[in-house]
């Protein structure tokens, strides 16, 4: 079975045929929009609607929906949680537990809270499963960003799905060897022992052997390079750009005027 | 212990169908390698035999064991899996304690731990090396503490993926050497190659899977013999069989015993 190199899932959707950077300035936006907007309620209807809809109409929504429910519902609500209990606003307790409790000021300040992280990471994860991390690459290096800048961040792209599917072959070796990896917490913690070691040393290799593959192809030659791989970048899209930054100005422009 | 499977099928998550309803069985004892193009099902079908995956649909009987029932540890007593790369596996910090990883966790007692490891490294001729880390160790060596780390688990069953995958002559001696002494013991072995040569030289009976499903399967001599059929899955008879033809030889061989033989 092929191992997954990327979040990436190949997709025919609206989301897929737009340039990267309309995508990474569309998630910039709803970020800034997120965080800025002085209305109580955006990062929530963002949260509620807009992300669900976006994931929808980039054919991802499955795979949306499984990572949110995994990952990104469960740090949000210990984000929510921390929050709620420490932050020292307001006076109008809703709940105790002990000597913990939560005001209506912290609850509302934590919700909120917990709802920017949400479309943060959402946006982020929807980015992801619908922009190959080489088109995003191909994409800002023809716009003038450094090859070495790329190779971070291509890199950085990479590295989960590579380590996962490392560690799942790992752990396939060390059950192959009657290691048992169901069961209580310490059964399982111990498990981890027998694929530290084989991960850690494995993917410190593989940086080591990718550097050596891609200087062996003239990497951080002098010379201009070009690309056998064009990314389009249509009127649609400069349109959009235009709409977005448009978005974010006045989304800054409104929490000046109203503050 | 026998291996049987009834019409497996498996596809994975992505909607790939890997494996298109294959049967067949394996006696105790028998040496059987697997061949065929990259993507036949050579590794989905043998990662069935120890849990690692779990039918689709058919099943897979190890003994008396139904492997859809049990957990890959315990498959792990039946079914020894050496994996390709070696450093997918190896964490001790000698090779002493690696070797000893897998009895430990099949809950032998000390004293047989002992005595398997021990006939493990002399069996792998890794003797001196007890106390070194195991990436101090070549390659070449570690590939050895893997074969190790399966072989004193003492299951009646070992699976080999391309054993001899990047190594050098006298490793793939060494390891051929590991393969007879475990015939000698009565194991079943079973073998995953792209080394036809290896393959002829080792094993007597081979399995040719292509694109999911058993394309050839009998003595290596009847199977490696075939050539229009075998180039269907990307693989070609071992250098002596069609050196054999050439030299318009009556009989199909497939090893040097065998050639010169039939040169005589």
């Amino acid at each position: 079975m092929p191992e997954r190199l990327s979040f990436h899932i190949k997709r025919d959707s609206a989301l897929h045929h737009l340039n990267p950077l309309t995508k990474l300035l569309l998630v910039l936006t709803l970020i800034l929009t997120a965080f800025l907007a002085p209305f109580y309620w955006t990062p929530h209807i963002l949260a509620v609607l807009f992300i669900p809809l976006l994931s929808m109409l980039g054919k991802v929504g499955r795979e949306y929906f499984s990572t949110a429910i995994r990952l990104i519902l469960p740090a949000a609500t210990f984000l929510f949680a921390m929050q709620a209990f420490f932050q020292p606003v307001g006076e109008e307790i809703i709940f105790e537990f002990y000597f913990l409790d939560i005001t209506r000021e912290s609850f509302l300040f934590a919700f909120s809270n917990a709802m920017r992280i949400v479309v943060m990471v959402s946006a982020f994860t929807i980015f992801l499963l619908t922009t190959h991390p080489s088109e995003l690459m191909s994409d800002l290096t023809r716009r003038g960003l450094p090859g070495q800048f790329a190779y971070v961040i291509i890199s950085t792209l990479q590295i989960l799905p590579q380590m996962q599917a490392k560690a799942q072959t790992i752990i396939s070796a060390q059950r192959s060897r009657g290691l048992e990896t169901e069961g209580g917490f310490f059964k399982r913690a111990g498990a981890l022992v027998p694929l530290i070691g084989p991960l850690v040393f494995g993917s410190l290799v593989e940086v080591e052997e990718r550097a050596i593959a891609i200087e062996a192809r003239g990497f951080t030659s002098k010379h201009v390079k070009t690309s056998l791989h064009e990314i389009p970048d249509t009127s649609t899209d400069k349109l959009l750009r235009w709409f977005l930054t448009a978005l974010i100005l006045a989304s800054i422009g409104l929490r000046i005027w109203l503050s | 212990m026998n291996i049987e499977i009834k019409d497996l099928r498996f596809t994975y998550p992505t909607g790939l169908e890997a494996l298109k309803g294959i049967s067949l069985s394996v006696n105790a004892g028998e040496q059987v390698a697997i061949v065929g193009q990259n993507g036949a099902g050579k590794t989905t079908l043998v990662r069935h035999f120890n849990g690692l995956l779990r039918p689709s649909a058919g099943s897979v009987w190890i003994g008396d064991w139904d492997t859809s029932k049990y957990s890959v540890a315990k498959l792990a007593s039946r079914v020894g899996y050496v994996f390709q790369n070696p450093d997918e596996q190896l964490f001790s910090r000698d090779v002493l304690t690696e070797v000893a990883f897998g009895p430990k966790n099949l809950g032998y007692e000390k004293d047989k731990v002992d005595a398997l490891v021990k006939r493990a490294l002399s069996l792998t001729e890794l003797n001196d090396q007890t106390e070194t880390n195991p990436y101090d160790l070549s390659p070449t060596w570690r590939k050895m503490v893997a074969l190790a780390s399966i072989i004193a688990m003492d299951t009646p069953i070992v699976i080999f993926d391309e054993p001899t995958t990047g190594q050098d002559a006298v490793n793939v001696a060494r390891i051929a050497n590991v393969i007879a002494e475990l015939k000698k013991e009565g194991k079943t072995v079973i073998t995953i190659t792209h080394d036809i040569d290896f393959c002829a030289e080792n094993f007597e009976r081979v399995i040719a899977l292509s694109k999911g499903e058993v394309l050839l399967d009998g003595p290596a001599r009847e199977v490696l013999g075939q050539e229009e059929i075998l180039a269907q899955t990307y693989v070609d008879p071992p250098q002596l069989t069609r050196l054999g033809k050439m030299l318009g030889l009556k009989a199909t061989v497939i090893n040097q015993e065998e050639f010169l033989n039939a040169l005589k």
